[in-house]
């Protein structure tokens, strides 16, 4: 029924779909570029408590002056293991101050955590029945927010940091500042 | 230790599977059944075995896996936290697995002495599928994997999961995609050998092709039950790629069982089937594709990793590469140059799988069509029903017309009047009933007509044959071509006519929808093992002033996740549904209600669950004649 030169046809379609969706994979796109509804606006505000002070967590006072980098993470998750040296590089950076969201976990546990991968927040948030994720309109751990001096969000990034998506970033910041 | 055996397993099915592969690998002459039964049942067993150790874990809470963490709960029900096994990435891969190696034990059943040649390749591309599975699961999604500490409790509690058609749905809807998986095979097969023993590989692949649709097609339908008294949204289906990703395969399904039917009574359109063979297999992994990589996103995303997508990616385009070139070189064989005509049943078969597969295409087109506008303008687009109801009907409207002429032709050439004189009867009933319909019903609406009119037309023609023709039907197809009927006529009812109403209620207040009274008499705060609830009690009223029902939606909190859900409530008869949705709100100032008056919905599940009835029907019949081969 079906000629035989029209043999190739679903070869052909096939491999231009499979081409289209490697391309989609490999460039720099990333699924997980979800426009935020907070960008550019100011970052909600909450307070909790301190993992690593003993004392309230405000935000109002630790998301202003400086470009400020919040992570949200989880010991158990395993991505956020991946992008720790990436946080790190940004705290090794002096004029930005790196806050860490610690989603839904146990804060002894990422004492000990911080303490077997290094700790490259200057402090860090918790957030234990993930409300705060919920306000930020996170979407999944880790993910990753750059705010201005003035407490703006101007970048956010869903999934672990990358070596692209660290250089994305840096390039952010160099472009806020 | 569970984790440790869990691997153990999951490597042993690698093992056979690679093992099968070997001794299937051109196979020269037919030794022993016991022996090439190792790897079968090897795969079969191992993997059976762990699956069944991440159910152990998931049932004892062993929070020493990542997976059982994530995913469970100690406060979890037994039910939900068995379901929840599949409801997860990594536990769905294994019970994929699973039913890749139950469809392999099917196959190797049919293997004997004189179509060793045939089966041997079909065997060995079914272990080529499940090796790909399985190295996937090993190298990227490991359910296995550990965690570096014990915690006391897991994160996983998503209470919307928790529902009995969502635990069912999933291992239905993989047993539809995957049991395309043995067709696809058994397609390759049919490619590859050489068929000098005169084998009728259709009829090997027919029982398989009806098991996948019968399945797929619950799985679909139990999902859109689902979203329907789940979500509360008002609605049944959403176009959503997940939802999309499903449909195709059913669509390449119907016209793969259909045209399976025109290659067993005129062997024409043998390499056509074979195409569509290789497409609905390649199709649902493409589907897997999407959710699984996060190159799309929708309700159902799984975690994102883009490490996943990148190899069933290259795993789909090696089994499509493979398959495809296979076709394009050999599909020769298959040719023939009988005629078609127009006016047979096999035309009208032939242009239903056309039909079929224009729809197809439309709704791949609108799946991806924001990623390709994304490549091409960064923009985000998203494609949505409007899209859908526009190209999608205008396309089935034709193939609905001819389904319910193409049971009355006969094969081959067929005299016209005398099929007119038969559709006569239906045709009068159709716009008779028709119009007794639209003068009761008094709501005239362009589709809604053609809805109704197609629905009736379905049914009617279904019926006179029932009435008409002789002893020896094919009751399969009469039940699941009734249950199109229903279907149409459920679809054109909630979606033509359904009314909506949002309020806001304070606590005796009324609303009206379609000669109902609504009361908002009162609201009370419930405590449950895992959430606290607000309850609302409405009365409905008819227009005679007698209560119909009490309805009782609930807007839940579950404490240990900190989420809210609704519990819609509805009442259900065979004209309508009285869908009530409880929303935000406070004594003040009153809740948000959201309330749907849904015509004819009961009919589109009826009628669902009847198309999988017929499959059912003729799955009976097909295996009496697979037991011949």
């Amino acid at each position: 029924m079906i000629k035989t030169q029209l043999n190739k046809i679903p070869l052909i379609l096939f491999l231009i779909i499979v081409f289209i969706f490697f391309y989609l994979l490999i460039i720099d796109r990333n699924p997980a570029d979800i426009p935020s509804a907070l960008l550019n606006k100011k970052a909600p505000e909450f307070k909790t408590e301190s993992l690593l002070k003993n004392e309230i967590f405000l935000s109002e006072n630790q998301f202003d002056g400086q470009i400020t980098v919040v992570n949200f993470f989880a010991t158990w998750c395993k991505p956020c293991r991946d992008e720790h040296k990436y946080i790190q590089r940004f705290s090794n950076n002096t004029k930005i101050r790196v806050i860490g969201i610690n989603f839904k976990d146990d804060s002894e546990k990422t004492i000990k955590w911080l303490k077997k991968y290094g700790n490259p927040y200057s402090d860090i948030a918790t957030d234990k029945n993930g409300l705060i994720a919920i306000d930020w309109g996170v979407y999944g751990i880790p993910e990753t927010f750059i705010l201005n001096s003035k407490g703006i969000i101007k970048f956010r990034h869903v999934g672990p940091i990358t070596k692209k998506i660290y250089n994305k970033i840096d390039l952010v910041i160099k472009k806020i500042r | 230790m569970v984790p440790l055996i869990g691997n153990f397993t999951l490597w042993l099915s690698l093992i056979f599977s690679i093992y099968q592969i070997v001794i299937f690998y051109k196979k020269k002459n037919f030794l022993s059944i016991k022996l090439d039964a190792i790897p079968v049942y090897g795969l079969l067993i191992s993997s059976l075995l762990s699956f069944f150790f991440l159910i152990y874990s998931h049932v004892i809470s062993d929070f020493s896996l990542l997976n059982v963490f994530q995913n469970s709960h100690t406060t979890k029900p037994l039910f939900y936290k068995i379901s929840g096994v599949w409801g997860n990435h990594e536990g769905s891969m294994l019970l994929w697995i699973l039913v890749i190696s139950i469809f392999n034990y099917f196959i190797f059943k049919s293997y004997n002495k004189k179509n060793y040649s045939f089966i041997s390749i079909a065997l060995e591309t079914q272990a080529l599928i499940a090796l790909g599975f399985i190295l996937f699961t090993i190298l990227t999604s490991n359910p296995f994997e550990k965690m570096p500490n014990i915690p006391s409790d897991g994160l996983g509690f998503n209470p919307i999961l928790q529902d009995p058609a969502l635990a069912i749905h999933p291992p239905l809807l993989y047993m539809g995609y995957v049991g395309f998986s043995a067709v696809f095979s058994l397609s390759v097969a049919a490619l590859r050998f050489h068929n000098n023993e005169n084998i009728y590989w259709y009829n090997y692949m027919k029982p398989f092709v009806l098991a996948a649709w019968i399945f797929l097609t619950l799985g679909i339908t139990l999902g859109s039950v689902w979203a329907y008294y789940e979500l509360g949204w008002g609605g049944w289906w959403f176009w959503d790629p997940v939802e999309n990703a499903s449909f195709m395969p059913w669509l390449i399904g119907t016209a793969l069982l259909h045209s399976l039917i025109t290659v067993e009574k005129k062997k024409s359109l043998q390499n056509w089937v074979l195409l569509l063979g290789i497409l609905a297999f390649l199709l649902s992994v493409v589907g897997t594709f999407l959710v699984r990589s996060g190159i799309l996103t929708s309700v159902h995303t799984f975690a994102l990793d883009p490490y996943r997508g990148i190899y069933i990616l290259l795993f789909t385009a090696l089994l499509g590469f493979y398959s495809l070139t296979l076709f394009k070189l050999k599909s020769k064989k298959y040719a023939n140059n009988n005629r078609i005509l127009f006016f047979s049943k096999e035309g009208s078969i032939l242009i239903n799988n056309i039909l079929m597969i224009v729809v197809c295409s439309t709704v791949f087109l609108g799946t991806i069509y924001p990623l390709i506008v994304e490549i091409l303008s960064k923009n985000k687009i998203s494609v949505g029903e409007p899209y859908y109801n526009s190209t999608v009907i205008p396309i089935i409207i034709p193939a609905i017309i001819i389904m319910g002429i193409g049971p009355f032709l006969s094969w081959g050439k067929e005299n016209k009047i005398k099929i007119i004189k038969k559709i006569i009867p239906s045709i009068v009933l159709t716009f008779v009933s028709a119009m007794l319909f639209f003068f009761f019903y008094k709501s005239y609406s362009f589709t809604g007509i053609i809805g109704i009119v197609l629905a009736l037309w379905i049914i009617f023609n279904n019926l006179t044959i029932v009435f008409q023709k002789k002893i020896s039907q094919p009751y399969g197809m009469i039940v699941a071509h009734l249950g199109i009927g229903l279907l149409i006529l459920g679809i054109t009812g909630s979606t033509v006519w359904q009314k909506e109403k949002i309020v806001r209620m304070n606590i005796n207040n009324e609303i009206n929808i379609n000669k109902y009274n609504i009361v908002f008499k009162e609201i009370k705060e419930i405590t449950k093992n895992n959430y606290v609830a607000l309850r609302g009690n409405f009365l409905v009223y008819d227009n005679k002033k007698n209560i119909v029902k009490i309805l009782k939606p609930e807007n839940r909190f579950y404490t240990i996740t900190q989420n809210f859900t609704t519990e819609v409530a509805i009442h259900t008869n065979i004209v309508r549904d009285i869908y009530l949705v409880l929303g935000e709100g406070n004594k003040k100032d009153g809740w948000i209600v959201r309330v749907y008056y849904n015509p004819l919905v009961l009919w589109i599940w009826i009628g669902a669950f009847m198309i999988a009835l017929g499959g059912i029907i003729s799955m009976n019949s097909n295996l009496r004649k697979a037991k011949y081969l």
